[in-house]
């Protein structure tokens, strides 16, 4: 079977054709550098995802911190990591880049914050 | 159970001009509205013209009522607040057909008692209007532009605050002659009263089918509309319609609101569906078409957007000729005032209409005078409208005119938060949007929706999937993206 | 009050470029910002993809906007949040409002970088009713992730832009099922790598040459009725289908926010909806710059950033030099494959970088810049998609004095 990819790992964005027999690579067609073989072979045997996504905030200026996973995990994980990012909820203040998940649902990868989030009340200044 | 003197049937226009002339007598009044707000039926849905009144038959209602409430304009729109502006019309004609026509008007005109009403030459059409095309013309110095929204809300208001109540989202199911009064069974519960005035527009026959005034048709002339961007109106001042036909019905038009965005349409067509308000690809693509040749900016890039109204027309059931408007007291129901068949110019007409409801029911009853009626209603104070160092004073005042909202129409957040605190108690985004102008700009939203209905949830206390956007049910949201509780 | 510099709009052009400005040596600078943070459009794009080619990662839109808010805190560069201008003139002066009163700034130098606004449904016509449940993607992309409210189950998208695919993803991990996206050209207007991960990974499809006819629904969203589009992209009778849906997404372009630059008496290019501008980024406004989304639709914010720090070089040429009004005079023409370039004239002085897409998908062309004639640079594509903006470095030795400069395109 002939499946046609765009890759993305750079903007010429190479369409790669690749022939798949039973479940394995039996040729690459169409890329112009190694990184696009590579994506293109991952993409069929092992597809990767990141996942952005919100978590819920207590106490915080915003009701919502936006996250993503700090590196990419298998794409037939993504929703078991959604469950696990619906049922979270953390305090403010969030900084940048502060694990809220760690090892969300055994994937080994975290979820992180990716926005500074502050405390909401009357230790802040007022206007 | 709720007993009012006088339950009036329908908040459009007409209903709450009803209210606020009932106001000025010592009565307990209640206005019925199926829908969150005032004015969502046509009253809503037209060019927001005051027309002079030559288009109608001398002698007739439309055109006795056209006339008074045409003259009395300028003295309404300064005790309630709401923007008008006395522009004047040009009728231009190309054609010695057209000349016929437009002549057979002007004739008419000055025998309903149209003041001022003159041909004038491509010269001084020129003068008084740059951007309009045409040989000649005739100028109608007292027709005038206004927001039916506004002006509907106004009395509205008017009428509250001299003691009349609003039943928003309301519906009239039943009525039943007890005694001598009348049950009205709603969908909020039942309310009695000695009148009913029916004010219900598109639903008037409905309603005077249920008086036991049966026998009236109703025919719907739907047409359809395109706004166009303010930037397509620059220039502009003076509406400019086409020469009419032999039956005074006028071709696809360009004119300017009062806010100097530019209407295209409507057009007409009839239709059967009582809110059948959905514009049509096939119908949009003819007021392009039509358009165009009055007017070039009637392109994509001037869109802001479109929408139809229904003229329910009161017709001769054996003829289907187009009849007169009827308000009535018959003794089959000495206690009702019906008004069937109100349509254009039912705006210009919206007063002189309600004091003649007065005079009905004065017909049974002396009617006391209230004392404390007060005919002055103030409207929101617009930032945008201000000079700068009005600006200035008024932001040391009140800083919340300092939060612009909507950016497109320079609404602010004091605007809003008074729009959502209204008196009549309409909490939809669209009640925000018709007394703001909020939302009405070239972005229709994209900015300051997301805060105005955050502003809504703020202060009524709203859950996110009460947050409505115009009708009964027209729920915006779902709910929230994360559940669970927010602690404060 | 006098400010040398004046930008309107915290974005990513308008960070970026204050950012540039201070490192050069201009210190009095004032960013005025009309949300409560700085950051722009970023603050609601928290899907991954931004900073592939500036920072070799692949950040959420927040957390590029962070890098350069971070710069902007460590320079002590001024800012005003929560403060909107409300207009400017030609001679600089801008009037901005909050809370805390109106100010105005007479500047030397007023930067553009106001971003964008969502085409509407009515600007399509599209027809039918207008209930509850119709939202442009950017507006439902806020109400998603900066308000914690989801706006409806069963959704349709019209629009494969990027937004629209990204919002289709977004929507359907947050449990809704989106039924279809439908494009109206024959190809899809965002890019390849979002189809993928955001239609193809969860089988939403994609539906080319289709589009909204009407509208279904008195109080919420009922439905829409689909057709198909012919080769002019008009709807084929008889090929009419409708979809049962609560929620209608659009996702059918964006529009250069330009209002206070027409106030100001800035001259608009109709083709990209921004200002007319030259290889300075200076508009017919003597004085007045404009970059980033205001300017010309972006794709990939790390071009933005660029496009803001090349003007800011400019403005700091503009400052210390003559001070005086764009003298570009030779027109940069393109063939009719080209929808538009960025600068549209130049003065021909300076090297700089030309921007343009083309009108319709490619394959194995060359785009050649020719002045006056003679060809003084190709580029080769082996791909060309309207959705991804080509960039190409040109060298003022190349165009100085000449009469016109031509990009034309061979395939």
């Amino acid at each position: 079977m002939l499946k046609e990819i765009a890759c993305i790992m750079c903007p010429a964005g190479c369409d790669v054709e690749v022939e798949v027999s039973g479940g394995k690579i039996i040729s690459v067609r169409g890329n112009t550098c190694p990184k696009g073989k590579e994506y293109v072979k991952r993409e069929i045997t092992d597809p990767q995802r990141n996942i952005a996504t919100s978590v819920l905030i207590c106490g915080g200026e915003q009701p919502l911190v936006s996250v993503r996973l700090n590196k990419p995990v298998a794409k037939d994980k993504i929703f078991s990591v959604m469950d696990e990012v619906k049922a979270a909820a953390c305090t403010a203040p969030i900084e940048i880049g502060q694990v809220l998940l760690s090892d969300v649902a055994s994937t080994g990868s975290d979820i992180i914050a990716t926005k500074h989030i502050k405390r909401r009340g009357r230790e802040n200044d007022e206007d | 159970m709720e007993r009012y003197d006088a339950a009036v049937i329908g908040a459009g226009v007409v209903g709450c001009a009803i209210a606020r002339e009932l106001s000025r007598y010592q009565l307990s009044i209640c206005v019925l509205e199926k829908e969150p707000d005032v004015g969502s039926g046509n009253s809503s849905r037209n060019t927001g013209m005051l027309h002079a009144g030559f288009t109608y038959q001398p002698g007739s209602l439309k055109a006795l009522c056209a006339v008074e409430g045409n003259r009395e304009f300028d003295m309404v729109a300064e005790e309630l607040d709401v923007p008008f502006r006395r522009s004047g019309k040009v009728v231009v004609g190309f054609t010695d057909t057209d000349k016929r026509n437009i002549l057979k008007y002007k004739a008419i005109g000055e025998e309903n008692g149209v003041r001022g009403l003159e041909m004038i030459d491509k010269q001084r059409l020129h003068a008084i209007e740059p951007g309009a095309g045409g040989e000649f013309a005739m100028y109608s110095p007292m027709s005038g532009i206004l927001d039916p929204i506004q002006y509907t809300i106004a009395l509205a208001e008017n009428a509250h605050m001299n003691g009349a109540r609003f039943f928003l989202d309301q519906e009239v199911l039943k009525l039943e002659r007890v005694k001598d009064q009348y049950r009205i069974t709603t969908s909020e519960g039942d309310i009695t009263c000695r009148w009913i005035i029916n004010s219900a527009g598109m639903y008037s026959t409905k309603i005077s089918d249920m008086l036991g005034l049966i026998g009236y048709e109703t025919k719907g002339f739907k047409g359809e509309y395109y706004v166009l961007d303010k930037k397509a109106g620059l220039g502009l001042k003076t509406p400019v319609y086409p020469a009419p036909n032999e039956k005074g019905g006028f071709a696809t038009h360009a004119t300017i609101t009062i806010d100097g965005n530019i209407l295209v349409g409507p057009d007409s067509y009839i239709t059967a569906g009582r809110e059948d308000y959905a514009t049509t690809r096939e119908h949009l693509a003819g007021l392009v078409n039509d358009g165009l040749k009055m007017f070039d900016k009637v392109r994509p890039e001037y869109f802001i957007r479109t929408f139809a109204g229904i003229r329910w027309k009161r017709i001769d059931p054996d003829t289907g000729t187009v009849q007169d408007f009827v308000i009535e007291r018959r003794e089959e129901a000495p206690y009702a005032v019906n008004l069937v068949g109100i349509e254009s110019p039912g705006l210009t007409c919206a007063l002189p209409l309600a004091r003649r409801v007065v005079k009905k029911m004065q017909e049974k009853e002396v009617l006391k005078v209230n004392p404390a009626f007060c005919p002055i209603r103030k409207g929101i104070k617009r930032f945008g409208e201000l000079s700068i160092s009005e600006k200035r004073k008024l932001l040391r005042e009140q800083p919340a005119y300092g939060e612009i909202v909507c950016r497109c129409e320079g609404v602010t957040r004091a605007e809003i938060e008074q729009a959502i605190h209204n008196p009549l108690g309409a909490h939809t985004v669209t009640a925000v949007k018709n007394r703001t102008r909020a939302m009405m700009g070239r972005c229709q939203g994209g900015y300051c929706e997301t805060r105005i209905s955050a502003i809504i949830q703020e202060e009524l206390n709203k859950k996110v999937e009460d947050v409505l956007y115009q009708r009964r049910s027209s729920n915006m949201f779902v709910g929230k993206v994360r559940g669970g509780k927010d602690d404060a | 009050m006098r400010k040398t510099v004046v930008i309107i709009g915290g974005g990513p052009a308008g960070l970026a470029a204050a950012v540039r400005l201070y490192d050069e040596g201009i210190r009095d600078i004032l960013i005025v910002e009309r949300e409560k943070y700085l950051g722009g459009i970023l603050r609601q794009c928290i899907h991954d993809g931004f900073g592939l080619t500036r920072f070799e990662a692949t950040l959420s839109g927040p957390e590029y906007a962070q890098r350069f808010i971070d710069e902007v805190v460590e320079r002590g560069i001024d800012y005003v949040t929560d403060t909107t201008v409300i207009d400017i003139t030609a001679g600089k002066v801008v009037t901005a409002v909050s809370v805390r009163g109106l100010e105005q700034y007479q500047a030397a130098v007023v930067i553009l970088a106001m971003g964008c606004r969502e085409r509407t449904r009515h600007a399509l016509s599209i027809p039918g009713t207008r209930p509850a449940g119709i939202y442009t993607a950017g507006v439902a992309q806020a109400y998603v992730n900066l308000r914690n409210i989801m706006p409806g189950k069963e959704v349709i998208i019209l629009g494969s832009g990027d937004i629209g695919m990204i919002m289709a993803r977004r929507m359907t991990l947050e449990g809704a099922h989106v039924q279809g996206v439908f494009e109206v050209q024959p190809y899809p207007s965002g890019l390849p790598r979002n189809i993928e991960q955001c239609l193809n990974d969860f089988d939403i499809p994609l539906y080319l040459s289709h589009t909204v006819v009407d509208i279904i629904g008195t109080s919420r969203l009922e439905g829409v009725t689909i057709a198909e589009v012919d080769e002019h992209l008009r709807p084929v009778s008889g090929t009419e289908v409708t979809h049962i849906c609560d929620t209608l997404i659009l996702s059918v372009g964006l529009i250069p926010e330009n209002e206070l630059s027409l106030a100001a008496g800035v001259e608009l290019d109709s083709r990209t909806g921004g200002a007319l501008v030259d290889e300075a980024y200076h508009t017919s406004a003597e004085g007045i710059f404009a970059a980033g989304n205001v300017l010309q639709v972006h794709d990939l914010v790390d071009f933005v950033s660029l496009e803001g720090e090349r003007l800011a070089r400019a403005v700091v040429e503009y400052l210390n030099g003559r001070r005086v009004k764009s003298t570009a005079c030779i027109a940069v023409v393109c063939d009719p494959l080209i929808g538009y370039t960025v600068p549209q004239h130049i003065t021909g002085e300076k090297d700089f970088v030309l921007s343009l897409r083309i009108r319709r998908p490619l394959r194995n062309c060359v785009i050649e810049l020719q002045a006056d004639g003679l060809s003084i640079q190709k580029v080769k594509m082996k791909k060309a998609l309207p959705a991804e903006m080509i960039q190409i470095p040109v060298k003022a030795d190349t165009v100085r004095n000449a009469g016109r400069v031509e990009v034309k395109v061979l395939c």
